[in-house]
């Protein structure tokens, strides 16, 4: 199933390409596949042939010599492109920051993690500086076994031709540019390329490019806040020596002149030449030389000397700025992990125009706050740009707006026309992008044609869709340059320790019974609203206000949120709440002792920042979405002051109504959160909600009016919330959790288990009972 | 007349009650196969037809189950 599905997706992006390609040139009658030709290398089938036993392992004591040290060296390299490191190494550390720079992380649980060594983040690799030799040499020495040869030469194809080209916006004109002459000439001879080429002066037909000189200096960001690492002298004995030495090299920035070439293209076909140029193997890497940039004005911005960054929050910004220009990418960090200062930061070290994207008005102003707050920019300085608050832009350094409001097609008002305007005519610095993922390519590529930037830094939690979607950022922004890993920033008390648990609530008899001979759209409906989980529910924001937490509780469904927010008398906010009811009911929730719980739709998912919630109860869910799990998580993340005592300070329920569909979403949902070591623990049974009186739906009586009331409603109750430019279309599902109270004391009627990764080949008795 | 009917005495959950009483009603597994309601948690079945009964019951577990390791792409 899996196999014709991506096939028709390849069709898609086919057609895609084409249309691009009939709108802005002449059709040739291309119809090469748009997906590039790196991206289709894959080192997946390098090993076929392997022998694998009945739960898919695989034995390669044939292929692989073991080195007589061993122990001491952190990792295993796959033949088919896996690596897995042990966390445990003393090493560990700069493995896992170089592993971060050319792989990608498929799944970190606490002790061996594994990554992923793909075409596109070996082009991340490339583009933030490590060559080719680099890489397969700090790999050999890591590795416990000898080097697969399939692998180095797969590391070799992907990376040799990459990073030698870069696009380079200077004086708002485009330029391809390179230390080597001859990849211009073949990139020149190109016909599409060349249809893009942009020839200023007649007389300057000639093949000649333009000369200049790099000079690559690192940067620094605002105070030099690392503190330097105490030497590990006790620990060092146990690494090998070759590898100390590379250990040691790896700080050292080079300061070197570079003498490049470069020739000018049309800024309208950037993007065919950006898939183009990946297409026959080499990428373009989008910089901007800042620091040498004198037609556009430095702003006068800081950051103030109370904005110190977290370690990891260095590093990712280290990758951006890494050659002393600014590179275009993406930035993944958990929610809460502190996103909005990496953004000032940048913003801060390029110094000129900003232009920050989000995706709502509440957002827009908690990017003004960050900016007050870490920064030396004022009122006067920063420009909102939504339908409710629109000001002056002329003079301003930066302007916070949202993603549709630059998009927006329809008539303007006239201030705001003159603000597009604006917009429009100016060269902007940077453009960071909040909550990437979310947006629709096709969205994105129209905030691209009409804004002029620089760089663009991507900043995002999950950088994952279930479209497959992503590797349109690639092209668009640029490669990953830091993805940070979840259970670290835990470990470190920099994100909340979260209680994950999937809560089982039983269908009653009455409900399951509807539930089995209803149309597919009701089946939702009913267990959402099945009464065993408003009695879990209830239980769980009873015992949890007790203990004075802040409750969040999601419901996709908004006829489940209307019931369960007026039977138990608290506020809810759904999408046609108005703004100022949003904030009255958020200024409540964070100051007012009496509100401590708030029902919310999915227009919380992102960007409602509430750092006071610890407690998130999930009713309803939208379908199996992997992101909406991880970002709704994002919103109890927050590191909780004050809580080091306690195993956990947060807690994360999903109730799931027992023998549903809901089961599966759930399972589903909680794949990427697993993949980032976090660990479901399923609750089946509160202990003294049988005695507890003043649940409500404790009688047939009232299940059964309940019931008549559910069946009662319209098909258009029964679907999820609408939230406009959301893209694709809302599958039916919901997914419920209860938990059980009695495991935050030790545990006594719960069933505790650890997901794993299974083998495909699945053994008979895991197969059965969930 | 005496009928005699051999019998499984099935104890479960009240939802899978419905659940196996649904499968009776709808004839799913072709005819009838409940002897006797007894309760909530308690059902009299036909004892031939147990082993069709516990492949359908896997069949619904597997359905609502995901497997965790399915590749994501």
């Amino acid at each position: 199933m899996s196999k014709s599905k991506g096939r028709k997706r390849k069709n898609e992006d086919e057609y895609d390409l084409q249309t691009i390609l009939e709108d802005d040139i002449s059709n040739d009658g291309t119809t090469e596949a748009a997906v590039p030709q790196a991206s289709g290398r894959n080192a997946e089938k390098n090993d076929d042939g392997i022998q694998e036993d009945e739960y898919g392992a695989k034995d390669y004591r044939m292929h692989l010599e073991l080195k007589t040290d061993h122990s001491s060296r952190p990792l295993y390299v796959a033949p088919n492109g896996h690596i897995f490191l042990e966390t445990f190494s003393p090493v560990y550390k700069n493995a896992h920051d170089f592993l971060i720079a050319i792989s990608e992380p498929v799944c970190r649980p606490e002790h061996i993690h594994e990554y992923k060594l793909t075409a596109y983040s070996l082009y991340a690799a490339v583009s933030v500086g490590l060559q080719t030799h680099d890489i397969i040499e700090y790999l050999r020495r890591l590795c416990k076994t000898s080097i697969p040869k399939g692998i180095e030469e797969f590391i070799k194809l992907c990376t040799l031709s990459y990073g030698k080209v870069k696009l380079v916006l200077k004086h708002n004109r485009y330029f391809i540019e390179s230390p080597h002459p001859e990849i211009l000439q073949k990139l020149l001879k190109d016909p599409v390329i060349q249809q893009c080429r942009l020839k200023r002066t007649e007389e300057n037909m000639g093949e000649e490019f333009i000369k200049s000189q790099q000079n690559m200096k690192g940067v620094t960001f605002g105070q030099k806040t690392t503190v330097e690492e105490p030497e590990g002298n006790n620990e060092k004995n146990q690494v090998p020596e070759d590898l100390q030495k590379l250990i040691d090299n790896e700080e050292e920035e080079e300061e070197v002149n570079l003498e490049t070439v470069s020739f000018e293209v049309d800024q309208e076909k950037i993007e065919i030449i950006q898939k183009r140029c990946i297409e026959i193997d080499h990428p373009l890497l989008a910089e901007y030389d800042f620091r040498n940039d004198t037609i556009n004005k430095d702003i006068n911005i800081d950051l103030k000397p109370a904005a110190v960054l977290r370690p990891y929050q260095e590093k990712s910004l280290r990758k951006m700025f890494g050659n002393g220009r600014a590179r275009s990418g993406v930035i993944v960090l958990p929610c809460g992990a502190g996103k909005s200062l990496v953004g000032v930061t940048a913003c801060c070290t390029v110094r000129k125009r900003a232009l920050v994207l989000c995706n709502s008005g509440v957002s827009v102003e908690q990017w003004k706050q960050q900016f007050k707050m870490w920064s030396t920019a004022d009122d006067s300085m920063i420009c909102r740009f939504t339908s409710e608050a629109k000001d002056k832009p002329m003079g301003c350094g930066i302007l916070i707006t949202t993603y549709s409001m630059i998009t927006h097609t329809q008539k303007r008002s006239w201030e705001a026309e003159q603000t597009m305007k604006w917009l429009q005519e100016q060269e902007w610095g940077i453009m960071v992008l909040d909550e990437v993922h979310t947006i629709p390519a096709k969205m994105f590529r129209r905030v691209l044609t009409i804004v002029q930037s620089h760089c663009k830094l991507g900043l995002t939690a999950t950088l994952l869709r279930e479209d497959d979607k992503i590797a349109d950022l690639n092209f668009l922004i640029g490669p990953k340059l830091y993805e940070a890993n979840w259970l670290e920033l835990q470990k470190n008390g920099y994100i909340a320790r979260v209680a994950c648990a999937e809560v089982w609530c039983p269908m009653t008899a009455e409900f399951y019974r509807e539930y089995l001979i209803a149309k597919v759209s009701k089946r939702m409906l009913l267990y959402v609203m099945n009464p065993n989980k408003f009695r879990m529910c209830q239980y769980l924001i009873q015992y949890h206000e007790r203990r004075g937490d802040k409750i969040i509780v999601f419901s996709d469904n908004v006829f489940a949120l209307k019931h369960y927010a007026k039977k138990m008398n608290k506020p809810y906010i759904y999408g046609p709440t108005l703004q100022n009811e949003r904030i009255q009911i958020l200024q409540n929730f964070k100051f007012n002792p009496k509100v401590n719980t708030i029902f919310v739709s999915k227009v919380a998912d992102t960007s409602f920042d509430l750092p006071e919630a610890n407690v998130l109860i999930q009713i309803s869910s939208h379908g199996g979405s992997r992101r909406q799990e991880a970002q709704r998580l994002g919103r109890i993340l927050r590191a909780k002051k004050g809580s080091f005592a306690e195993e956990y300070n947060a807690f994360f329920y999903t109730l799931v109504s027992q023998d549903t569909m809901e089961m599966s979403y759930s399972r589903k949902r909680q794949r990427f959160l697993v993949n980032q070591g976090y660990s479901y623990k399923v609750i089946t049974h509160l202990s003294g909600m049988d005695e507890d009186q003043s649940l409500f739906y404790k009688t047939r009586e009232e299940q059964g009016q309940l019931l008549q009331q559910v069946l009662a409603a319209s098909d258009i109750d029964c679907e999820d919330e609408k939230v406009p430019g959301e893209i694709g279309g809302s599958r039916p599902g919901t997914s419920r959790k209860t938990g059980g109270f009695s495991s935050l004391s030790g545990a006594d009627n719960e069933v505790y288990f650890e997901q794993k990764k299974k083998s495909s080949v699945q053994h008979p008795l895991f197969k059965r009972f969930r | 007349m005496v009928n005699v009917l051999k019998g499984v005495l099935v104890e479960c959950d009240p939802a899978m009650k419905q659940f196996l009483l649904h499968l009776d009603e709808k004839l799913i597994l072709g005819r009838k196969f409940i002897l006797q309601e007894l309760d909530e948690k308690h059902l009299f079945i036909a004892s031939d037809i147990v082993e069709t009964l516990q492949a359908k019951i896997d069949d619904l577990m597997d359905r609502i189950s995901f497997p965790l390791h399915e590749k994501d792409n």
